[in-house]
């Protein structure tokens, strides 16, 4: 039953989009308008919730379900299983497009009818095309004839928390910027909207957009740190790329947008930012489904999905690339500025955000270009992104520094500098404690920490001294990315890795700690059985510090193996223990890490989440009060 | 002279659109890897045979006939799937296929065989992947095509399929 209703709303959701689609035309909010747009809201959630129900209860005859889930699956792996499909995922994607669909077309006051419906009637486009994508090419819906006792399972490296929450909030992110997309088509299609405070619609939308997707890509990281059991957080595989591609171009948005709002400059430059970031998150997702790239995330291998997606993203990116092309001359001006002011930070950090964004597009998709023109297969890692994104940072961090406390227009350079000094004499003092205390020295590591370090006085400096023109949001966000900083230069410059073969009583040393392999258990899990290790951990002074138990699980619905990691946490190190291969007379491979800093990665981006929502509900404050 | 440049993003974008698209439609396999041993001598290894009572020593197996190194596991449920594939492969004239028995039971393996016929003229043991590292076999099932002086003329990564049975069938007959 659930199927067939889930099936028969999603298509009421498709009947839904079409009439706003048509609606929206007549340029004016109508009792039409709002029924289509929450009946769209409606029946797609509805229609979510009826897969997740199918999920819950294991309802094999949905193929869905009996592909993905298994009855021996914990309830939270059975409820975040409904997005950790192709066919799912594109209904929370469904989902999260009409959600925001229904917020702009809360934006309606008397004076916006016209611009409003417009900008609905891209996001119905938007809709309809997804909608027939998921219809068409990969129903979540469809049912198997005869009776299933059990589904095939899960894949059971996907049975993580950090996972299980990673796909909505990442999509919020992504399909946030459909919005900026779609207010963008209205500004360039319309011709009288210069009363029409655009700039300030479309805020409250990026901010949350960017927020959301920091968190996801953040949980990303989490689920590859703990679940892959690498060693590491962030490995440039291409769909990390595609994630952090539209978040680049985000943050130049984010920042331009106050120019506009301010300056009602850089418009034009606006309006293509939220063009290509909505354009990069679909491309993202193209790369993703059509298999056209391999890596850890690619669901199946579908040639007729790539080329349906493709042809939508041709068509939305052609159409509005085009229409900016023709049209946004009007929002071009020639306002120079001062370099020394905050427009001109402003306008450093997104030439230099684009650039990385660039150059990461281009590692990405350079192999495809190799194969494409030479028939060649090489592959793009981690030397030309370090080598690239990094140099260009630095700079933009050092800006951030100073940027929001330099005035519009012009900036008194030795009033800055009167203000920047304590922070530039605490960075100095800082530094210099830290690398007298560890005597661990290296060129990017030095740099790293006093960019950190710098950004973190600066911006607690502020926030202490509670300046009513700087917005709160920005400050604790600025913070977090400081945190972020030191958390990304202490795991890259000073982890240490050890692999080592170890049997029974055998001890490794890392670092100060002593690692004693005690003895090895059987354990039997709700759906998986493991050999968990016995490690105990003793500090130079031969105190216990801990007791660290990674496992090899054995997932028998799925036969495979996955290996957990156990972690130590404090905020100066993690040690990090993976078990390998082994048997009881050879001893087991044991792989361990000293990964210095990385809990102040996820602190800081959890920071930067805090400051992004505080953010955005300044900017929905904001928009209430002007209309 | 702004119009000009303002078009510009529409036509990159564009044209990386063409560029996926050509990679869509030409017929290619993104998980297909070049191995650096093509065109290279077998690696040389020795470890125990699963059935014969001798050793299995590569310098002896290879070399004569066009053989057909394929590295498998009854766990690993595509190598079930492509066992009909292989079958297919050992009952074609002057071909034969060595099994690599990557880090299995023995056991477990005989009985497997058993059940599915055995279509190996012998079985390398490789109980802890030695074997599997030094031909950088990428993940199970993988299957190389190696010429009649001992030379790697194709790697396969991933279970036989129809499409993959017919191309190294054409790939023999052109080392023949």
């Amino acid at each position: 039953m659930a199927p067939y209703l889930g099936n028969f709303l999603l298509w009421l959701s498709l009947f839904f989009a079409i009439s706003q689609f048509f609606v929206s035309k007549k340029n004016k909010k109508s009792k039409f308008i709002t029924i289509s747009v929450i009946g769209l809201l409606i029946s797609s959630l509805f229609s979510f919730f009826l897969l997740m129900y199918s999920h819950v209860v294991s309802d094999f005859s949905v193929l869905n379900v009996f592909q993905n889930s298994h009855t021996t699956k914990p309830l939270l792996y059975k409820i975040s299983g409904t997005w950790g499909n192709h066919e799912g995922s594109m209904l929370l994607w469904i989902l999260v497009l009409t959600i925001f669909n229904y917020f702009i077309f809360k934006l309606y006051n008397e004076k916006n009818s016209i611009f409003v419906s417009k900008a609905l009637e891209t996001q119905a486009f938007i809709t309809i095309g997804f909608i027939l994508f998921t219809v068409f090419t990969s129903n979540p819906f469809e049912t198997i004839n005869f009776a299933q006792a059990d589904g095939l399972g899960f894949n059971p490296i996907l049975q993580d928390p950090a996972l299980a929450i990673h796909p909505p909030l990442l999509y919020i992110g992504y399909v946030g910027f459909s919005a900026a997309f779609s207010i963008s088509i209205a500004v360039l299609t319309l011709e009288n909207n210069e009363k029409i405070s655009w700039s300030s619609y479309m805020k409250p939308f990026v901010v949350a957009a960017w927020t959301f997707l920091t968190i996801g890509i953040a949980f990303g990281s989490v689920w590859a740190y703990y679940e892959l059991g690498w060693g590491g957080w962030w490995f440039w595989d291409p769909v990390e790329n595609a994630s952090l591609m539209p978040w680049l171009l985000g943050t130049a948005l984010l920042h331009s947008l106050i120019t506009v709002d301010k300056k009602k400059s850089l418009q034009s430059w606006v309006l293509l930012l939220s063009i290509l970031a909505f354009l990069l998150s679909v491309l993202g997702t193209f790369l993703v489904r059509s298999g056209i790239l391999t890596s850890v995330h690619t669901f199946a291998l579908d040639p007729s999905r790539g080329i349906y997606i493709l042809a939508f993203t041709a068509i939305l990116g052609g159409y509005s690339l085009i229409l900016f092309g023709l049209k946004s001359k009007k929002y071009f001006n020639n306002n120079y500025f001062s370099f020394f002011s905050k427009e001109g930070s402003i306008l450093i950090n997104n030439i230099l955000m684009v650039v990385v964004c660039s150059s990461i597009f281009l590692g990405t998709i350079y192999p495809l270009l190799v194969e494409a023109f030479t028939n060649n297969k090489i592959s793009v890692g981690e030397p030309y992104y370090n080598s690239t994104v990094v140099p260009i940072m630095i700079p933009a961090i050092l800006i951030m520094g100073i940027g929001p406390i330099l005035s519009w227009g012009k900036g008194d350079m030795l009033k800055t500098f009167k203000k920047i000094f304590p922070s530039i004499l605490l960075t100095l003092i800082i530094t210099l404690f830290i690398f007298l205390f560890y005597q661990s020295y290296s060129l990017i590591g030095v740099v790293g920490v006093v960019l950190a370090i710098w950004i973190i006085s600066n911006n607690t400096i502020i926030l202490f001294q509670k300046r009513s023109n700087l917005s709160n949001g920005m400050i604790v966000a600025h913070l977090g990315i400081g945190l972020l900083i030191l958390g990304i230069t202490g795991s890259s410059v000073w982890q240490e890795e050890k692999i080592i073969q170890m049997k029974v009583n055998n001890e490794a040393k890392i670092k100060e700690y002593n690692i004693v392999f005690k003895k090895i258990n059987e354990i039997k899990g709700p759906n998986y059985f493991a050999l968990q290790g016995d490690f105990f951990v003793y500090d130079k002074n031969k105190n216990i510090i801990t007791n660290l138990q990674p496992e090899n699980r054995f997932y028998p619905v799925t036969n495979s193996f996955t290996t957990e990691v156990s972690i130590h946490t404090n905020l100066l190190r993690d040690l990090y223990i993976v078990l390998g291969e082994g048997n009881l007379n050879d001893g087991w491979i044991v792989r361990i890490y000293y990964n210095p800093l990385v809990v102040w990665i996820w602190i800081g981006a959890l920071t930067i989440f805090l400051g992004g929502l505080i953010s955005m509900n300044n900017n929905l404050k904001k928009l209430k009060y002007s209309s | 002279m702004k119009k000009q440049f303002l078009i510009f993003p529409s036509v990159l974008f564009l044209s990386i659109l063409l560029i996926f698209l050509y990679l869509l439609i030409i017929d290619r396999n993104p998980t297909e890897l070049p191995s650096t041993l093509l065109n290279k001598k077998v690696p040389k290894f020795e470890s125990e045979s699963l059935f014969k009572e001798k050793k299995f020593v590569s310098s002896d197996v290879f070399g004569e006939k066009i053989k057909l190194v394929n590295f498998f596991a009854t766990w690993c449920k595509p190598c079930r799937d492509e066992h009909s594939y292989v079958k297919r492969f050992s009952n074609q004239e002057g071909i034969e296929v060595i099994g690599i028995n990557y880090k299995d039971n023995s056991q477990k393996t005989i009985s497997w065989l058993k059940e599915l016929g055995n279509p190996y003229s012998n079985i390398a043991v490789d109980k802890n992947g030695r074997i599997a590292i030094d031909w950088g076999v990428y993940g199970i099932p993988e299957t190389f095509v190696v010429n009649s002086k001992g030379i790697i003329k194709y790697r396969h990564v991933g279970p036989i399929t129809k499409k993959i049975y017919k191309k190294i069938n054409l790939i023999i007959s052109e080392i023949e």
